[in-house]
């Protein structure tokens, strides 16, 4: 009865930090994976989120940029194989009754889907946790895993634009983009933090809890953009792209609030006695629509084997919404304890009032070097979280391609990739290796990507 | 239960490469459960050759481990033999039990200390250490368990032996050690 409120820190921290390892996104391609994450083809990060590649040509002659990239699930092949179908209820990785049972292990599949083969696991964690109950005392020691409870805000974001169409004109696009932002932010509070990172002892009266903060948003879009070159050729030339939004919002939900367990006089007398508190705000669809203004910019310049390029999305993108309501619910249950009976109420709040939300401004920056059979290549990404940092490079002899990277993560972690691949005329067999770290242990574990091309 | 069992879990798994073998410990202190309730102290009086007292049954509280698997449980105490009258030898037993009547069956014995010697009007330190009936490990699974304190004395002399075993300290280390990985 005593653990729940040290479960909701470690489970905050076990999602942060996978959320964290994981925020490069899901990549399914093994040539990139090879560099590290790094992206160098026209399909990846650049044309998402610098407004010129839309114009900058393709060079498949150099990098070799395939139309479909197939994935090899040798993940899943080995996941199904270890976890069969057919027994899956009864399988202690999946049973709560099982001794076998970890929910570590079962979030971490969730968040990191095994698409591609764990080659080398990263080590079994191996740490003693201490606890120290008295009458009226609780301490608990993470010992060095205390290190890796979060001091700051964690969380996972997505700022992303799910479809684009449009007719293209001479280098002028009309459309409609549909825009979809979802953000959840946590935040240990002081109290707890102490608790865990510092094995303070549990005091009287006092709520242990996480400051959380979530949203979601979207809609459409009209947009009018430009991407063109404004000088030089396709050898060597400088290319601009811009696009402005007009945002309709279709809905959204927005919460801030605290959830945790509150400790009574003495200690054990409530030891379970969850409490949550949370300000919402939402505009439903059906409502009136929200509406404002933003805009990308983007910029790429080609001098022969030289690729520079910046970006910026979503610039000055503060959605009003007109039709707002609140809602203040609270939450706090006794029952446990014995001391009442569930309190839990919502009420609601003003009604059809205007609200404004902003999307996060996303940023890239991207270079590339191609001399003879060798393609270099870098970029920084942030898209309101941090950034990340990817360099790489590929080097093609013959029919073979070596490749290897580096990344840095938002947790300014550093990855390593490396791989290599076949082509043989229009299709290609890659293979990658990526180093990654989980949120539970600061040492590498390997994943090996495997994935076919057509060119 | 499942809350709990979450919640110990988690913390049990969320390790970090360094020192131990990934386990869940808790140094549950019972002597702060006991102190000042007066269930602290064994009284004794034993006027022929032997004979034996009794504690009051006191519930301690415990977080629960629900479906985990308690690997050992080790007790480390002290205690004052304070011998008021007479001579011989006392030794202590701890009995553990889902419920205060448990504590009175004989499979309820966790650990026995052996007898030590103790004369008139003299205080004897003793210690109560070792590892507790694997039989029993089951009840550290749950919220609660009960606890009560055994006296058996063998008197020397005409004169009764007569006075009160009094805890001073009593930590239960619990070792949870599950496949977490």
């Amino acid at each position: 009865m005593r653990t729940p409120f040290v479960g909701v820190g470690l489970v905050a921290l076990i999602v942060g930090g996978a959320a964290a390892a994981d925020a490069q996104g899901l990549i399914t391609d093994a040539r990139r994976v090879g560099m590290g994450g790094l992206s160098l083809s026209r399909t990846g990060n650049l044309a998402r989120y610098n407004a010129a590649y839309r114009a900058v040509a393709a060079r498949a002659d150099r990098r070799g940029q395939p139309k479909l990239t197939i994935p090899i699930p040798l993940g899943l092949i080995q996941f199904f194989h270890d976890h069969p179908l057919s027994n899956i209820s009864n399988d202690p990785a999946f049973n709560h009754d099982s001794a076998g049972f970890n929910p570590v292990e079962l979030l971490n599949t969730f968040l990191n889907p095994p698409l591609f083969l764990e080659v080398k696991k990263a080590p079994t964690p191996t740490n003693d946790v201490v606890f120290g109950i008295g009458k009226d005392s609780l301490r608990v020691n993470l010992g060095l895993t205390a290190a890796l409870v979060p001091q700051d805000q964690f969380g996972i974001s997505s700022s992303s634009r799910p479809l684009d169409p449009g007719i293209d004109i001479r280098g002028v696009r009309v459309g409609v983009m549909g825009w979809l932002h979802e953000e959840v932010q946590f935040e240990l509070g002081d109290r707890l933090l102490g608790f865990l990172a510092d094995s303070q002892q549990a005091t009287h009266n006092t709520t242990y809890n996480v400051l959380v903060h979530g949203i979601v948003e979207g809609g459409l879009a009209p947009t009018v953009s430009y991407a063109g070159r404004v000088a030089g050729d396709t050898a060597m030339g400088l290319y601009v792209g811009g696009a402005l939004h007009y945002y309709l919002g279709v809905g959204y939900f927005r919460t801030d609030g605290t959830g945790g367990d509150s400790i009574g006089n003495p200690i054990f007398a409530r030891p379970l006695n969850p409490v949550a508190q949370t300000l919402t705000r939402y505009s439903k669809a059906g409502n009136s629509l929200g509406h404002g203004v933003g805009g990308d910019v983007g910029l790429a310049l080609v001098t022969g084997p030289i690729e520079i390029g910046v970006g910026v999305n979503d610039i000055g993108a503060t959605i009003t919404w007109p039709n707002t309501r609140t809602d203040t619910a609270f939450y706090k249950d006794s029952t446990v304890a014995g001391n009442g009976p569930a309190v839990g109420y919502s009420r609601p709040g003003l009604n059809h009032i205007e609200t404004t939300t902003k999307l996060p401004v996303s940023y890239i920056a991207n270079l590339a070097y191609t001399v003879g059979n060798t393609t270099l290549g870098a970029d920084v990404l942030n898209t309101g979280r941090g950034s990340i940092v990817h360099v790489g490079g590929e080097q093609r002899v013959g029919v073979i391609v070596l490749r290897g990277g580096v990344a840095r993560d938002q947790r300014k972690r550093l990855e390593f990739g490396w791989g290599g691949g076949l082509r043989f005329g229009g299709l290609g067999l890659d293979l990658g290796f990526w180093t990654h770290t989980n949120s539970l242990s600061n040492q590498r574990g390997i994943t090996m990507a495997t994935s076919l091309s057509i060119y | 239960m499942k809350a709990k069992w979450l919640g110990l879990a988690l913390v049990s798994a969320a390790v970090a490469a360094g020192c131990g073998e990934g386990r869940a410990i808790f140094n549950v202190d019972v002597y702060s459960f006991l102190k000042g309730t007066g269930r602290d102290t064994i009284p004794y009086l034993v006027p022929g050759l032997s004979g034996s007292g009794s504690s009051i049954p006191q519930k301690i509280n415990l977080p629960g481990a629900g479906s985990s698997i308690v690997d050992s449980v080790r007790a480390l105490g002290t205690v004052d033999l304070i011998n008021s009258t007479g001579s011989g030898s006392l030794g202590l037993q701890v009995f553990l039990a889902a419920d205060s009547a448990g504590t009175y069956n004989a499979a309820a014995l966790a650990i026995s200390v052996p007898a030590k010697n103790v004369s008139p009007a003299s205080t004897t330190p003793d210690t109560i250490r070792g590892d507790l009936s694997a039989a029993l490990n089951a009840l550290f699974t749950k919220s609660q368990l009960w606890i009560r304190f055994g006296a058996s004395a063998s008197n020397a002399g005409l004169t009764p032996l007569q006075g009160k075993a009094a805890l001073k300290s009593l930590l239960l280390t619990v070792i949870i050690k599950d496949k977490f990985f």
